[in-house]
Order: C-alpha cells, then sequence, then structure tokens
C-alpha cells in the first residue's frame, strides 16, 4: 500500500486538492510531475466537471485523463460533517491544500485558511479564483475568454484593423495554474527558511495580465495605449505567418539583413532597393508582406521552414493539431510519453516542459479512478483502521 | 516591513532573452537576490524598445528587483570571476543556444561538473539536443512550433495569418513561467539533499503542455487532430464585439444565459426567431450568425462599462475587453493592489504591474527598480 518511490525534487511535499476543470488541476499536475504527492479530494455526488465531459464513465473521461497523471484520488461526502472532519485529517498530514472551488465554498465549509491554519499552524493554501478570493468583484466567475477579456490580453490579439478576437477560447486557465504553483514553491521556500505557513489568492485575470506585463508597464512609461496588431514587430521585417501550399503557414522573423538576404536568395526574390535595409523594409512592411506572401505560396511549410533554418533565417512551420500529433522530435525529448491507463493499458500524454538531471520525477502512472487511492489515504496516511474505513464506506461518509 | 518569500536565495542570471530574464524576474520580485550577469555593452533587452530619454521600458519591466554587475565571459579573468559569483550562489539562470554555452564554459556538463550543488536552469526553444539550426527561433517560431499561433484567434479564417499572441513575447513569458517554477522545486531539493541539478526547459513544450486537456485527446485518439484552423474551439456564439468606445466579449451556454441576454437587449423582434433554448440545443452556425449579426447591431450604440455591469448583475457573462488604460481603474485591481507605484531614476513615477498571487505573509513589493549597468560591481571586487 506504500506508494512507489517517484522521486524528483518536491519528493516528500504533500498536497491536497479540492479542484475542478483545468486550472486548480493544472496546479496539481503540475507539482505532481515534480515529484510531489498530490492528492485529489473527491466525491461521487459532486464530481469535477471534467470527469463527466465527453464520456460518460467517470473513469475514463478523456478531458480528466489529460490532465491528471500522477494524481491520487480519495473520495469523501463533503456534504456531511464526517466527511469534513475527515478533510480537516487530511490537511493536517499536507504541506499544501489548493482549490478552486466557488467563491465562499471554502468558507462554508470551515477550509478556509483561518479554519487550516488551527489545524496545521504551517499549512500553506492557494485559492484560485476568476478574480481572487474577495474584493468588490470577487463574486464574479466566468470562463477563461472571459477572463483573458477582462485581463488586457485579449485587446492585444488580432488581426491588424480589426475587432481584437483574442487568443484561442481555450488560453488562460493553464496559465493560472502555472503561476499558482509557482506561488506555492515560493510559500514552501518562506516555510523552509521561517517555518511559516500562509495564504495565496490567484487571480486568474490578474495571471493573463501578468503576460501582458511589459506592454502596460511600457503604457505607464509612454503613454501610449498598446493595440492589437497582428504579427507586426517593431524591430523585426519581415515577421509574421506567410501562406505556403494547401493551407500551411510558415512563421518568419528576420532581424537584420543577413537574415534578410538569405530569405530573398532563397526564395528567389529580387533585390529590391526599397528593403536593403531594416528601416526601409519596416517602411515598406505591407507592401513586403504582400510580395513575400505571393513568394512563400508555392511551398511546402516544413520544407521550406527547414531550407531557411539551414540558410540561417529563423523559420518554422505553424503546426496544426495534426502536425503536433504527428511530431516525433516531441516523442523523442519526451514532450509526449506514455503512462498506464486502467481501460487500454496505456496511454499518451503530454510531458512537463522540463527535464531533469539527475532526479527527474517519474511520471509514469495515468489518471486515478474515482477513489483509487481510500485505501492508501485513510489507512497508512490517517492511520485509520480497516474496520473503521468499511464502516465509513457503508455509511456513504466515503463515497 | 515583511520578509519577501525567497530571502536568502541567490541566483545568477547570465540569460540574456526575455524567456530567462522573466524568470529571473519572478523569482527576483519574490524576494530571491537575484544577480544579472550582463556584458559591456548591457544586455541585448537594454536595446529593445519602447525607450524614453534612452532608457528601454521593456528592460526596465523584465529586470525590477534585480542586480547588475559587468562582466566580459570571453575575457578568462571575468569568466573565473563568474566562477566565483556561481561558487557562493544557489542557482544560474541562462537562456542561450549551445554553441554560446560551451563557448563560454556554460554548457550544462561543464558546469555541473565546476559546481555540482548548484540549480541550473537553461531555457531554450527546443530544449537541449535539438538540432543546431533549430536553435535560433524566435518568439513567433516558437509559438507557431507550439500551435497556438496556428488556432489563434478562435474561428481563425483560412485566409487569415496565424497569429504571434499578444505583445512580442508572449511564449518568452510562459516558459519563464516554468523554469521559475522547476528551479523553486529543484532549490527545494537542495534544500534537503544540498545537491544540484540541471534542468533543460523546452519553450515548445511550454507551448504544448498549456493546452493538454485538448491536444492530449487528440494524442490519444479520443478527438480528431486535424489540418483545421478551428480544432481547438468549443464552438457557440462566443466572441468579441465592437461598442461605441471599445469592445465587449460575450460568452453564453445556457438558456439563463439567453434570456436575461434578452431582456437586457429590451426582448426585440429578432430574438424570437432563435428557440429559447438555442444555446444548448440548436446552436448552429446559422443561428450563431444570425445571433451575431442582430447583436453586433445593438452592442455597437452600448458603452463598454454600463451594458457589461447591467449584464454582469443579470447573470451574463459579458465582459469589457480592458485596454492598458482601462486596468488600473479597475475596482478589483484597484483592491488587490495589482499595479504599483514604483520610482524609476529615469522614468520617474511608474504605474508597475505585479503578479497575480497575493501572499499574506510575503506580499510582492516592488522596491527595487531595474538596475543600472554594473550598479552592484562593487559587490564582486570583495
Amino acid at each position: 500500500m506504500t506508494r512507489p518511490d517517484r522521486g524528483g525534487p518536491l519528493k516528500g511535499v504533500r498536497v491536497l486538492e479540492l479542484t475542478k476543470v483545468w486550472a486548480g488541476p493544472y496546479t496539481g499536475k503540475l507539482l505532481a510531475h515534480l515529484g510531489a504527492e498530490v492528492i485529489k479530494v473527491e466525491s461521487a455526488t459532486n464530481l469535477d466537471e471534467m470527469r463527466a465531459y465527453g464520456g460518460v464513465d467517470i473513469n475514463s473521461a478523456p478531458y480528466f485523463l489529460s490532465i491528471n497523471q500522477e494524481i491520487l484520488s480519495v473520495t469523501v461526502n463533503m456534504k456531511t460533517d464526517e466527511g469534513l472532519d475527515l478533510v480537516r485529517q487530511m490537511v493536517a498530514q499536507s504541506d499544501i491544500v489548493i482549490d478552486n472551488i466557488r467563491p465562499g465554498a471554502m468558507e462554508r465549509s470551515k477550509l478556509d485558511y483561518q479554519h487550516l491554519k488551527a489545524i496545521k499552524p504551517d499549512i500553506i493554501q492557494c485559492s484560485i479564483k476568476m478574480w481572487g478570493n474577495d474584493g468588490p468583484l470577487g463574486y464574479q466567475t466566468g470562463y477563461a475568454p472571459c477572463f483573458a477579456a477582462l485581463s488586457g490580453l485579449t485587446a492585444l490579439v488580432g488581426h491588424e484593423g480589426e475587432t481584437p478576437k483574442g487568443m484561442n477560447i481555450r488560453y488562460g486557465d493553464s496559465t493560472a495554474g502555472a503561476y499558482a504553483a509557482l506561488a506555492c514553491l515560493a510559500a514552501l521556500h518562506h516555510r523552509e527558511s521561517t517555518g511559516e505557513g500562509q495564504f495565496i489568492d490567484l487571480s486568474a485575470v490578474e495571471s493573463m495580465t501578468s503576460l501582458v506585463g511589459d506592454s502596460l508597464y511600457a503604457w505607464g512609461v509612454t503613454g501610449e495605449v498598446p493595440q492589437a496588431d497582428g504579427n507586426f514587430h517593431p524591430d523585426m521585417c519581415p515577421h509574421g505567418a506567410y501562406p505556403c501550399a494547401e493551407g500551411e503557414w510558415i512563421s518568419l522573423a528576420v532581424a537584420d539583413d543577413a537574415e534578410w538576404q538569405a530569405l530573398r536568395a532563397e526564395l528567389a526574390i529580387v533585390d529590391d532597393p526599397r528593403f536593403t535595409t531594416s528601416p526601409l523594409r519596416l517602411e515598406n512592411r505591407l507592401t513586403l508582406d504582400t510580395l513575400l506572401a505571393e513568394a512563400t505560396l508555392p511551398y511546402v511549410a516544413a520544407d521550406l521552414a527547414e531550407a531557411l533554418r539551414q540558410a540561417g533565417v529563423p523559420a518554422f512551420k505553424a503546426m496544426s493539431s495534426l502536425d503536433l500529433c504527428a511530431d516525433d522530435f516531441l516523442w523523442a525529448r519526451e514532450g509526449y510519453r506514455m503512462v498506464s491507463d486502467h481501460r487500454n493499458g496505456s496511454r499518451p500524454i503530454i510531458g512537463p516542459s522540463w527535464r531533469m538531471e539527475p532526479d527527474s520525477a517519474k511520471v509514469e502512472r495515468g489518471a486515478p479512478l474515482l477513489g483509487e487511492d481510500n485505501a492508501y489515504v485513510y489507512r497508512e496516511v490517517l492511520g485509520l483502521s480497516q474496520e473503521r474505513l468499511d464502516d465509513l464506506i457503508a455509511r456513504k461518509v466515503i463515497d | 516591513m515583511t520578509k519577501a518569500a525567497l530571502t536568502g536565495l541567490i541566483l545568477i542570471e547570465t540569460a540574456e532573452r526575455p524567456a530567462g530574464e522573466y524568470a529571473g524576474k519572478l523569482l527576483a520580485d519574490l524576494g530571491a537576490q537575484v544577480i544579472k550577469v550582463e556584458r559591456p555593452s548591457g544586455s541585448p533587452t537594454r536595446h529593445m524598445g519602447p525607450f524614453k530619454a534612452g532608457e528601454s521600458a521593456l528592460f526596465a519591466f523584465l529586470n525590477t528587483s534585480k542586480r547588475s554587475v559587468v562582466l566580459d565571459l570571453s575575457s578568462p579573468q571575468d569568466r573565473t570571476t563568474l566562477d566565483a559569483l556561481l561558487a557562493r550562489a544557489h542557482g544560474l539562470i541562462d537562456d542561450h543556444d549551445e554553441d554560446w554555452c560551451k563557448a563560454h564554459g556554460l554548457a550544462p556538463a561543464a558546469v555541473s561538473t565546476a559546481h555540482p550543488n548548484l540549480v541550473h536552469c537553461l531555457v531554450t526553444p527546443f530544449g537541449q539536443d535539438a538540432p543546431r539550426e533549430w536553435q535560433n527561433a524566435r518568439p513567433i517560431n516558437v509559438i507557431s512550433a507550439g500551435g497556438w499561433a496556428y488556432h489563434s484567434p478562435s474561428e481563425a479564417p483560412a485566409d487569415k495569418p496565424p497569429l504571434k499572441g499578444a505583445g512580442r513575447f508572449l511564449p518568452d513569458y510562459e516558459s519563464g513561467i516554468d523554469a521559475a517554477i522547476a528551479t523553486l522545486a529543484s532549490l527545494h531539493r537542495q534544500r534537503r539533499t544540498g545537491a544540484g541539478q540541471f534542468i533543460d526547459i523546452s519553450e515548445v513544450q511550454v507551448q504544448i503542455n498549456r493546452v493538454d486537456c485538448v491536444l492530449d485527446r487528440m494524442l490519444a485518439g479520443e478527438a480528431e487532430p486535424s489540418n483545421s484552423r478551428t480544432a481547438y474551439d468549443m464552438g457557440g456564439p462566443g466572441t468579441s464585439f465592437a461598442c461605441k468606445d471599445g469592445h465587449i466579449y460575450i460568452f453564453m451556454t445556457t438558456r439563463a444565459h439567453w434570456k436575461a441576454l434578452c431582456a437586457l437587449m429590451g426582448d426585440p423582434a429578432w430574438t424570437t426567431e432563435l428557440r429559447e433554448d438555442w444555446l444548448e440545443f440548436d446552436c448552429t452556425p446559422p443561428n450563431v450568425a444570425l445571433f451575431r449579426n442582430h447583436f453586433t447591431l445593438w452592442i455597437s450604440g452600448q458603452e463598454k462599462m454600463p451594458i457589461t455591469e447591467a449584464a454582469q448583475k443579470a447573470g451574463i457573462a459579458m465582459v469589457p475587453v480592458n485596454t492598458a488604460a482601462d486596468l488600473p481603474h479597475n475596482e478589483q485591481m484597484i483592491h488587490r493592489g495589482y499595479f504599483q507605484q514604483t520610482e524609476h531614476p529615469v522614468f520617474g513615477t511608474v504605474t508597475c504591474p505585479t503578479v497575480p498571487y497575493q501572499m499574506s505573509r510575503t506580499p510582492v513589493q516592488m522596491v527595487r527598480p531595474a538596475p543600472v549597468l554594473g550598479a552592484d560591481q562593487a559587490e564582486i571586487s570583495v
């Protein structure tokens, strides 16, 4: 029943998560992929919606499987006092507690920081909400595209001269989750050096805002309000995505005259005096973009990109989902890797962005069945007897 | 004054791109002592705009809370000084390519041999072992290689180019977050074991990791990967619209959303052309188009703050598309103190974005502006 030693830099750190959908579970995933023991508190009567999306079997729901690798699942009915007491016992055995449930829900269950601190004085609690934990707009909830719009990020993304449509609708949750993981680790260091725990109040809106911090800071300095600018770059030209054969696109970023000459030669574009220097290219940017879009059109994007890179021009195909799934380079680096899967034996997942040498954390176990780790958590971590565990199950305190 | 979270940690930053500099900034703002090692001409980001009075606002943003020393790492004497700095540091953050690292004695193996207890984090576009000619990739190449460009914006028309994202360095910032996370995790291990680690961050892998629950389902065969620009989309009528004084974004999925919006608009006749439950059961492209045609007209006459406030109160997820000028006046951000007034030696008082995490015991205080080149040289001469 003891857990296998996965190694990794966060070995020995225990995280309890009361999380749903994407941002909170993503925080838990990042910490688990670094070696932390992450226990997800679930309930058959109050499921993470991800266990329901895209399928009927709550134990093999694709969305859930795609995020929750190396997460342990414990079930408890939090609508009962006994269940809440069990959660408090888990808190007492944890270093970090993460939640992203509705505003006010942790308080109603007496799982807010004041209560958790009474259970374990050095606990680190991180609460992830759209607008943070309190404040005049703290009651609002929303979806990723809403917080991207509120954050200032959407206003900066769009084709030039058009209504800014923002990043893809999926952008936002995972970044908020990543900032939360960072704050938890900073708090862990503070605890190591002082013995103090603390409460972390994370705003998903401000997570997106932080990604455009340089533009906001620049506004504070120059007073110029930044706008959606397509693929414009003030120092590089050409800079953008250019069409290739079969609806493909190639990204190009030319920083100096040598790179321009190499690009021109590869595409057999005549040496035009309007484009010889960087200032001239920027001045004649729209003309150059039109000309370049005609020149790239006959090519296969990946082939042209490879030829350009060989010639010293930064270039890469704009990858589709099909391209990404077939990318051998990502497989070779374990950017994709296999984990265990209850139904199919194994499943590909997206691996962490880091490799560590030595002592990378093992990432081998797929997402848990609902309550898969009840025995470990209740018997080993909380030290309950089998008899007591059976009784709690019989009375549906553990569901 | 409260103590910062990372007080006592010393990090050396040889990074010279926004990716590595942002990782260093995140840790410096959290209280680590980050010593930025700059070439005699200064970090390349000092020479990137926008400028005011000859100073780079980009550099000033990316290097808050840091110290600066100047070293010519191609000179043996200065390279020895770097070793002395590394000997008393906990970590090193770098973001150079293979040839540069080799030429300056900063290849992973060389660093771990000379400093086995050091946490060495190296952020590169495709990670270590990437072909040499791939290593010179710029942010637009990274976001293209990672798939977000192709799929942005949602409903990207086939004839419009994929997008680089917000500003110039969006993928750099995402990578900086992961680099800071991995570095802090490894520094935690160092506290426990005394041992160092080499951390190899791939910027493209950060990009694909951020879309795990969309892309992985395709990888696993549960959803169909394709060459469609809309492969990541969710459908539905949600998008940005122009209003009288800017833009709003609306997201709707339920009958309750729709009924509330109809009421907000004063129940115009065209709304009866759609079933009351159309968002749930009849959300076809023609219906989305019909809705958008009418809504575009109506919303164009509204002002973004009053109408979104009224919508929120009615339970509709309609929000303003905030601009840089809106955010410092946002009541929630004021409440949370997201922006702080900071002093910069050249710019004067600047409204500075801080961090999305409020930490009860160790709040982030932006007290130290980005350093003047070589400001802390005296500290290393001892």
